[in-house]
């Protein structure tokens, strides 16, 4: 095939206060034309700041110090302002991350694409300019959404803008930089498939940056895959990911959770990457499996192995070699008597807005956000709540936590109805209930020393404890002392999250509530969590209510799991259960668009009837998007609750008819096949 | 439509500050010792005459009636008699107050082009000599008291360098050029104690939104960089300077009336000191009110373009 853009041996430093640091060491691969070329590594690998250099585009304190990037037989790195003004847009354009914050949003989205569209003269011709937007609106699959401004479209939809206006000069190369990332799993899925689907038609060819392997899988070519500034392995994709040479690729194809139960090489990383601890040889040396002295001395560079495939590890055949056992084999279900119900929350409502005054005086409620929860927590158990985003899992578990007071509805800990306002409760029902937050980074005083920060809570609530506690505590999620004294920014993210946790435990609660804790942390340190989390249910039989949109990390150590859509309980079921036998139609959607790590040609099943949706409150929110919808019926009328075997279903269809794929409506509905879940 | 809704909201709360105004303006001048009729007839007058002009004047009724009175009439438009010179506030006010708007109008244009160009280019060329440059001359400038930047405007371009008139006397046959002539000085010191801090707050912000991911996409798209800067940079950048430039509408009903004094030009300013000074009570009450009114509509205006600027505040609420 036809080279595209080369590029060869690029190294680029960044500036800082202590000089420059090399973050992209050695880089060179090739794209061809029409081809897909993934590159995937953790945060902070260098990959995202590899693909700008595609674009001609680098930060204010990055410098490219060796390297080209060849375009078409023109040097990118070379090029002048204004050349790479033309280029830009018109022959490379680029899929942002974050689709949100990446469209002006004080302009309407047509407009953004028609601006784009104009600069480059690139409007077919005998072709009007809204004729044209409309059409590239249709190939993203969007209605004539043109007249609105960003903000009023959802993250899925201002996502399919943004590859609206990268395609619109139907360019040779599309950056793609982690574009599915922090879109719902139902939304990926879709945007994935989109993106396979106009390579097809338009014929162009994509860089694919992103952490996510399972998803790459489903579209890539070619995969490269980074680990602190190099490239450690390029392959073909299936190659890649049913075998992975470099040590490094083997331990993060491990590492990545799956609802498929596919059997992996190899174990999960241990370590982090730490930049203070790079040897002079081989970079992921001192976390590697297999390294010798030698690796610590003697650098390594990308060899071809195989056709099309180059490892840089001069050891990758004993890698492969052995076989670790395959997956960590998971404690036997308890049969013992069930222990005390710990929370429940009966008939919980929940809103955001207080009525202003006219709606008082008008006697109008507020939409309520949630409605009709009903959960309860036995001590010691661990209850994933998972939904797309704006489902309310957060809603719910700031209610619990008294920081959102309750419409309606009781939440009772230990048997005794919890106040609905934080001020309310007493310091014992507030140490019971901790809460670990998202993103350590904000919830974690940046001005505090470690130990500053744990003692607060135990002089808070005036716990008597041995000077040994903030080590012990450091030790039970697996760091050391010599934390004590450092300031939250000298922490990597996972370091962070632990010590969020460490700080939730030194007060023994009974409920701990994790609110995405995992979302921010990269696929080896998430692993490495969720191990620390089941050690701790299993040690200090804490109570978990843990918040996901991940169904493949809930598996790992939910006992049940609680699905969640438009503020409204689906499903409740013991994990084991929902994954094999999900019966309702949403949890089938979110297990289908989970990705497992191989394609699998996923196509969103469409909905039964599209515009029937229901009135908040009326009939199911799953109405309108729901592939089994019985007619109106759904859309009039609250589907019942259904009990089953350890949990219960809301739909109106009955669970036999869930069950064999029949529904009263569409009787040659193929039954669905048996899935193989681990 | 929710715009409407809140330009509703805005105008009654508008209204409401201005009736809050009046009340405390009235309580104010009625505390004062002494009043309209011990000012005209001044201090030897006996009380019989006193008396006499109190009950034509309607000063024997209550505080709470005068109050009314005096509202009711100034909403009417009858804004009441000058003591100083017995002639209708009105006629007096009218051509100060015009003289006053066309200061203002040109040093609000000037104001906009020295607090831009400033704020464009150092956030453009932000951590380089120039930035600082100018970080240091608007920091001068801030701490500068507005009489005495008009004192050594007025030494440095009257006297000094003797290229502009240092009395800005204007009459009603004066001709176009000879008011902008006029103009210069003042407005040039209106505009630069305006546009000192609107600067920094523009620049701040400017940088902010040119490191903001709707740049970069805007320039990865292959934007020519005036198009990045005007079409996406600028209109969000310029929301807070919105603010500050309400606020310094503000400080230019204060501004004007300091700058007036200093180069003697005959608009509201001087007019609202020789009130004050005459006690020309019915004249300060009229004056207050007005520049209340003007202060009142310049954040109207400012919460207004805000929204018009952000269409995500036209949804939200």
């Amino acid at each position: 095939m036809k080279k595209l853009i080369e590029v060869r041996n690029l190294n680029i430093a960044y500036g800082g206060t202590a000089g420059w640091t090399n973050v992209v060491q050695g880089v060179s691969f090739e794209i061809a034309r029409g081809e897909a070329f993934g590159l995937v590594g953790e945060s902070g690998c260098g990959k995202s700041t590899v693909a700008y250099r595609l674009l001609g585009y680098g930060t204010i304190n990055s410098l490219v110090q060796t390297g080209e990037v060849l375009f078409d037989g023109t040097d990118l790195l070379k090029l002048d302002a204004a050349a790479l003004t033309r280029l830009r847009g018109k022959r490379i354009a680029l899929v942002p991350q974050n689709p949100t914050t990446s469209l002006s949003p004080g302009m309407r989205v047509g407009a953004q694409i028609r601006e784009m569209i104009a600069t480059h003269k690139a409007l077919p011709e005998d072709m009007a300019m809204e004729t044209r937007i409309v059409e590239l609106f249709a190939l993203v699959g969007l209605p004539d959404v043109g007249h609105r401004y960003p903000h009023e479209l959802s993250g899925g939809q201002q996502q399919r803008v943004t590859i609206a206006m990268a395609v619109a000069c139907n360019p040779d190369l599309l950056v793609l930089d982690e574009p599915t990332t922090g879109l719902d799993v139902t939304t990926q899925r879709q945007i994935v498939q989109l993106l396979a689907d106009l390579r097809v038609r338009i014929g162009m060819a994509m860089l694919y940056v992103t952490h996510d392997l399972a998803l790459l899988a489903q579209i890539a070519d070619r995969v490269g895959v980074m680990y602190a500034g190099q490239l450690v392995e390029v392959a073909p994709c299936e190659k890649l990911l049913s075998a992975p040479a470099h040590p490094y690729s083997r331990g993060l194809i491990a590492s990545i959770p799956t609802i498929d139960g596919a059997a992996r090489p190899g174990r999960g990383l241990r370590g982090v990457l730490r930049r203070d601890q790079i040897s002079t040889g081989c970079k992921f040396e001192p976390r590697c499996d297999f390294a010798t002295t030698a690796c610590r001395t003697t650098p390594q560079t990308l060899e071809p192995v195989a056709e099309a495939r180059a490892v840089a590890c001069m050891r990758w055949r004993e890698a492969v070699a052995p076989h670790f056992p395959v997956l960590v084999k998971r404690g036997e279900e308890k049969t013992a008597e069930a222990p005390a119900r710990l929370l429940s929350v009966a008939n919980l409502s929940l809103s955001y807005t207080r009525p202003g005054l006219f709606d008082r005086l008008l006697d109008r409620a507020s939409p309520a956000v949630v409605r009709d929860i009903d959960l309860d927590l036995r001590t010691g158990e661990v209850l994933a709540l998972v939904g797309e985003s704006g489902s309310g899992k957060s809603t719910i578990a700031r209610a619990i936590s008294g920081r959102l007071p309750p419409g309606a509805g009781i939440i009772r800990l230990d048997g005794t109805a919890l106040a609905p306002a934080l001020k309310d409760r007493s310091v014992e029902e507030l140490r019971q209930i901790q809460y670990i937050f998202q993103n350590p980074d904000a919830s974690l005083n940046p001005r505090r020393r470690i130990r500053a920060i744990l003692a607060r809570p135990i002089d808070h609530f005036g716990i008597e404890v041995d000077e040994k506690a903030l080590e012990t505590v450091l030790d039970n999620v697996g760091l050391h002392a010599g934390y004590l004294d450092r300031f939250p920014e000298q922490l990597s993210g996972g370091e962070r999250q632990r010590i969020a946790i460490a700080r939730a435990l030194l007060v023994n609660p009974k409920l701990l509530i994790c609110d995405e804790i995992l979302s921010a942390l990269d696929v080896s340190v998430q692993a490495r969590i969720v191990e620390l989390l089941r050690a701790l249910k299993e040690k200090h039989a804490v109570a978990m209510l843990f918040i996901s949109h991940d169904l493949a990390v809930v598996q790992e150590f939910a006992d049940r799991v609680a699905v969640l859509y438009h503020g409204e309980l689906m499903q409740l079921a013991d994990t084991a259960t929902l994954l094999s036998k999900p019966l309702h139609p949403y949890t089938e959607m979110l297990l289908e668009a989970a990705p497992g790590l191989r394609k699998d040609h996923y196509v969103s099943r469409p909905p039964s009837a599209p515009n029937s949706m229901a009135a908040p409150g009326v009939g199911c929110p799953l109405a309108g998007r729901c592939p089994r919808q019985i007619g109106s019926l759904c859309a009039d009328t609250r589907p019942p609750i259904q009990t089953t075997v350890n949990g219960f279903i809301r739909c109106h269809l009955t669970t036999g008819n869930l069950a064999t794929g029949a529904s009263p409506a569409n009787r040659n509905d193929h039954p669905r096949q048996s899935r193989s879940v681990s | 439509m929710s715009i409407f809704r809140l330009l509703a909201s805005r105008i009654l709360l508008s209204a409401l500050t201005l009736l809050l105004v009046s009340i405390l303006i009235f309580l104010i001048l009625e505390a004062l010792p002494g009043d309209v009729a011990t000012r005209i007839l001044g201090r030897e007058a006996t009380a019989k005459a006193l008396e006499v002009l109190r009950s034509q004047l309607h000063l024997d009724q209550p505080a709470l009636v005068r109050y009314f009175q005096w509202l009711g009439d100034f909403l009417r438009g009858d804004l009441g008699t000058s003591i100083a010179t017995g002639r209708p506030i009105a006629d007096v006010l009218g051509p100060r107050i015009v003289n006053t708007l066309l200061l203002s109008f040109f040093a609000f244009i000037l104001y906009l082009v020295l607090a831009l160009v400033p704020a464009i280019i150092q956030a453009v060329n932000r951590g380089k000599a120039i930035d600082n440059v100018i970080s240091v001359i608007t920091l001068l400038l801030l701490s500068l008291p507005d009489f005495l930047l008009a004192t050594m405007l007025l030494f440095l371009f009257a006297v000094a360098v003797p290229i502009l008139p240092a009395l800005a006397t204007i009459s009603e046959n004066s001709t176009w050029p000879e008011m902008l002539r006029v103009m210069v000085l003042p407005a040039v010191t209106l505009a630069i104690m305006m546009a000192v801090y609107a600067i920094r707050v523009l620049r701040d912000s400017l940088i902010e939104v040119l490191r903001s991911d709707y740049v970069r996409l805007a320039e990865l798209k292959g934007l020519r960089p005036r198009a990045v800067l005007f079409r996406h940079a600028l209109p969000n950048a310029i929301v807070p300077a919105l603010n500050v430039t309400a606020l310094n509408l503000g400080f230019l009903i204060g501004g004007v009336v300091i700058v007036e004094r200093v180069f003697s030009y005959p608009g509201f300013g001087t007019l609202l000191i020789d009130a004050l000074q005459l006690r020309d009570i019915p004249l300060i009450k009229a004056t207050v009110m007005i520049s209340a009114a003007v202060y009142v509509a310049a954040n109207l205006v400012a919460d207004v373009l805000a929204v018009l600027l952000q269409p995500r505040l036209r949804t939200s609420r």
